[in-house]
């Protein structure tokens, strides 16, 4: 069964933020809607001097989503490819998903009644189109997506550095078994 | 199994039902990025990167991403416009193009009649790549003054490579540089000229060193090997000292030095007055950070320099320049592969040549504004803006009477913002050429409707040193909008010059293709053309400098009664060179750090970009904020010897107690009184512009190191 993940190398973002506008030239969502939002978070290196590094903060497609459960109308199911579809047309805007997700990546659309999440652009998926944010937007290549079972090691290996130096991305073909 | 590729344009067309796919190249900002434009129902529909384009490999910034949304905004300016109210009373009346470019016309001729064709000045900002029609149509007009940003960004970058080295180098990035040095700039938020963030990113992915000099702690300073914190304004000093550690350890190239340097001896005097002790007093960054740095860079190649504007906007401007490129020179690093290569654009008409400089006349050149004071600028046709302003307000040494600004918003850009302000409420005619209604087109008497870079033909990146030339494609016609250069064209046949123009904008594109043997509707077939690579050239030629030799005394300097060898000058204004003002502004106030989204003054009326941002930001160390009564999130009013304005305080560990750092380019375009709150947030408010204060050759304006004083805002506050 095919098994899709969405998955971002924060060590290596720049916080340039295209990701974010990439979601909202496909999605439009309202300003204050985010489905992946970038935010700084400061700690301390080795010799104790500050330290940040860029977050993103986006839905997980958690394996047991909380949210899942928490949901009263059965707005939230996960799809048995991996992706959690947040049906907007079902939702009641109650807030119970937003409080479950430990990852902080619902909101609420407080001008439709509405929670929001980020659906892993599976309207693309299914089409065969990479997610918004991941269809090589970043310029850290930083943001993967592919088949759940080999992402880690897609990361590990920058899959794409070779056919970036070769200047061939497009030539580029990420594979989901079945 | 599902197979995904990059951009795949054939499953978006079918899913999304678009009409057509233009490929182009963007202009959100520097431009250069490989563009997909999707349109459906006539309107461009979706923006994507080109993922096989050799300038941004596919990835896209926020702006470029926002661009339909920056072209089909609601208050986007789709027609010409006459004031028919006081300047700034934002009343506009819709007239045609005839009419309002017959009127500029007429006053172009009566300015020219009575005062001389330098009372009228042109004027571009950082540009819509339009500086080529613009120097072209001032130069056939015979006046001397063209106001640009040149002075202070990039513009030095040019003037001084050539006379160290014949042209600007850029960064073999393709090559994979195995150490870089980041200094006061953030490719990965800014894309400054002829760069972009992405060959960066992955020279670092493939493994490269990495030395940043800024005194905030950027995401590139946290990831770096070494990162030297500098006290706001010292770039000169910390490169001397590198240099001192690179000389004394006999780090450097000796086959370069030898062959292919000149000045070498005096040079050495000099650097041997910036011993690490001095310079570890002067920069604040210990002696032995310093050495580690020099060291790493000097014995890792190839290596390269990543630099930027905020080494340019001090008084030590073009020595800056100077300096970072003996450090690529002595490294071995110049037209090295992987290093910084000498590029040839390809052979076409270039943008001097387009500019028409040769056409101006000798007198009329000397007449160039501010000319005698700052003599390398004047060289390369680029003026002080302050000059312009005197001769504004104060009609010294001439009057100026007309402005005509394309792409630039003078008011919340230029430093001494307030005297700028009295300088365009006196001016007598001014016409301006925008998206937007912005405060400085409020001041102006006709505005025109700019087209975007979705809606012209043009040869992208003609005018840079990275010796690509990019296809720049029409994609949709929006209101009456035409591009600054099709106005232009069309403005030049009814000042007289029509000889030396074309019937549409088209035939200019095809002048600067002629030596190619091609043109526009060749070109339009292709993505990009790139000139020749070839590294090392100078073993063959010599470098194009008047000793032939890479330049470390600069012999045009001496000539023009500069000192030959680069120095440290201490900022204007500064614990050191001001210390009783100093007491009264105890911190060093920094300016004009990039955000993303926005383009200077650019795209705050764009909700997906100012999204981003809501408000303007001032960073503060936390212990600083907590001395002073201010919390994360507070309005603060940061104050200088010029004025006051406020933004929001945003506590950040990441830089010295002692300094502070405010973004520029704000004004709010929803703010429909007080002419978008101009002065509110403005950080030219604050900034100088004295001439004593600028780069003494280039006459660059010292922006980015000045003292303030910063308190918790308090309704009224600004009065």
């Amino acid at each position: 069964m095919k098994k899709y993940a969405l998955k971002i190398a924060e060590a290596e973002c720049w916080g340039c933020k295209a990701c974010e506008v990439a979601c909202k030239q496909e999605h439009k969502t309202s300003v204050d809607i985010n489905f992946i939002k970038i935010i700084e978070e400061w700690g301390k290196k080795e010799d104790g001097s500050p330290d940040f590094i860029f977050r993103a903060r986006i839905c997980r497609h958690c394996e047991n989503p909380a949210c899942v459960d928490a949901c009263p109308v059965e707005a939230i199911r996960k799809r048995d490819d991996g992706i959690v579809i947040l049906d907007s047309d079902v939702c009641t805007g109650c807030g119970s998903c937003i409080e479950a997700c430990p990852y902080n990546a619902i909101s609420l659309d407080e001008s439709q009644g509405k929670a929001k999440k980020c659906n892993m652009c599976y309207h693309r998926v299914d089409n065969g189109l990479i997610p918004a944010c991941a269809d090589n937007v970043c310029l850290a290549h930083c943001i993967y997506f592919g088949d759940a079972r080999k992402i880690d090691k897609m990361i590990e290996e920058k899959f794409w550095l070779k056919a970036r130096i070769e200047g061939k991305l497009s030539s580029q073909i990420i594979k989901v078994e079945d | 199994m599902t197979e995904f590729r990059y951009a795949n344009v054939e499953r978006e067309m079918k899913m999304y039902g678009f009409d057509r796919m233009v490929k182009s190249t963007c202009r959100g900002c520097h431009g250069g990025c490989g563009v997909y434009v999707y349109v459906k129902d006539g309107k461009v529909a979706k923006i994507q990167g080109d993922p096989d384009h050799p300038i941004n490999h596919g990835t896209l910034c926020s702006k470029g991403l926002a661009a339909a949304e920056i072209a089909y905004h609601p208050d986007r300016l789709l027609y010409p416009v006459k004031r028919v109210g006081p300047k700034g009373s934002g009343r506009w009346e819709r007239i045609t193009w005839d009419e309002a470019l017959d009127t500029i016309a007429d006053r172009i001729n009566n300015y020219r009649e009575k005062y001389g064709p330098e009372s009228i000045v042109f004027g571009y900002g950082t540009g819509r790549e339009n500086e080529a029609v613009i120097y072209r149509i001032a130069n056939l007009l015979g006046s001397p003054n063209v106001l640009t940003a040149g002075h202070f960004c990039y513009g030095p970058r040019i003037c001084t490579s050539i006379i160290t080295c014949g042209t600007n180098p850029i960064i073999d990035y393709e090559n994979g540089p195995k150490c870089i040095i980041m200094w006061g700039n953030n490719v990965t938020i800014s894309n400054p000229d002829c760069y972009k963030g992405e060959p960066f990113s992955v020279a670092l992915s493939r493994g490269a060193k990495l030395i940043v000099v800024d005194p905030r702690l950027t995401r590139p300073a946290a990831r770096a090997d070494i990162w030297l914190q500098l006290r706001p304004g010292t770039d000169a000093a910390l490169a001397l000292g590198m240099l001192n550690v690179i000389v004394n350890e006999k780090l450097y190239d000796k086959e370069f030095v030898e062959n292919y340097t000149f000045g070498w001896d005096e040079f050495v005097k000099r650097v041997n007055e910036y011993p690490l002790e001095k310079v570890e007093k002067i920069t604040w960054v210990p002696k032995e950070k310093i050495q580690a740095a020099a060291r790493l860079f000097a014995t890792t190649r190839p290596g390269a320099i990543q630099w930027g504007v905020a080494i340019e906007q001090q008084i030590n401007c073009a020595d800056n320049d100077r300096l970072l490129m003996f450090l690529m020179g002595l490294t071995g690093n110049i037209d090295a592969q992987g290093g910084q290569v000498l590029y040839k654009t390809p052979p076409i008409v270039n943008v001097g040549q387009f500019g028409a400089h040769a056409m101006l006349p000798r007198e009329q050149a000397a007449k160039r504004l501010g000319g005698d004071r700052f003599r390398l600028a004047a060289r390369f046709a680029i003026i002080n803006p302050k000059s312009v302003w005197d001769a504004i307000i104060e009609e010294k040494p001439y009057p100026v009477k007309m402005l005509f600004f394309i792409s630039s918003n003078p008011v919340v850009t230029r430093d001494n913002a307030k005297e700028v302000y009295k300088a365009l409420e006196k001016v007598e005619f001014m016409a301006v050429a925008d998206f937007f209604i912005t405060p400085t087109a409020e001041l102006a008497d006709i505005v025109l409707p700019a087209a975007t870079w979705l809606e012209m033909d043009y040869i992208g990146d003609f005018w840079k040193r990275h010796g690509y030339i990019l296809a720049r494609r029409k994609v949709v016609q929006i209101g009456e909008c035409r591009s600054d250069h099709e106005m232009l064209n069309d403005l030049a046949h009814r000042i007289g010059q029509g000889q030396f123009w074309w019937d549409s904008f088209e035939g200019g594109l095809d002048y600067i293709l002629e030596p190619m043997g091609m043109k526009w509707r060749d070109f339009k077939e292709m993505d990009y053309v790139r000139g020749e690579v070839r590294y090392k050239k100078y073993k063959e030629f010599g470098f194009s400098t008047p000793t032939r030799k890479f330049e470390l005394y600069s012999t045009t300097l001496e000539k023009m009664g500069y000192d030959p060898l680069p120095q440290h000058r201490e900022v204007p204004e500064s614990p050191v060179s001001t210390p009783e003002l100093n007491k009264e502004y105890p911190y060093i106030l920094i300016t004009g750090a990039r955000q993303p989204g926005f383009f200077h003054t650019e795209n705050r009326q764009v909700k997906w970009l100012r999204g981003l941002h809501r408000d303007p930001i001032v960073q503060i160390h936390p212990d600083t904020a907590a001395k002073e009564g201010i919390k994360e999130g507070d309005w603060v009013v940061i104050e200088s010897p010029r004025g006051k304005i406020k933004q929001r305080a945003a506590l950040f560990p990441g830089i010295d107690p002692r300094v502070v750092a405010a973004q520029h380019g704000w004004w709010f375009p929803e703010k429909k009184e007080s002419n978008h709150g101009w002065d509110e947030s403005n950080v030219n408010i604050l900034t100088d512009n004295a001439y004593e204060g600028c780069d003494p050759a280039i006459g660059a304006t010292n922006i980015r190191a000045l003292l303030c004083k910063i308190y918790p805002y308090k309704d009224g506050g600004l009065k």
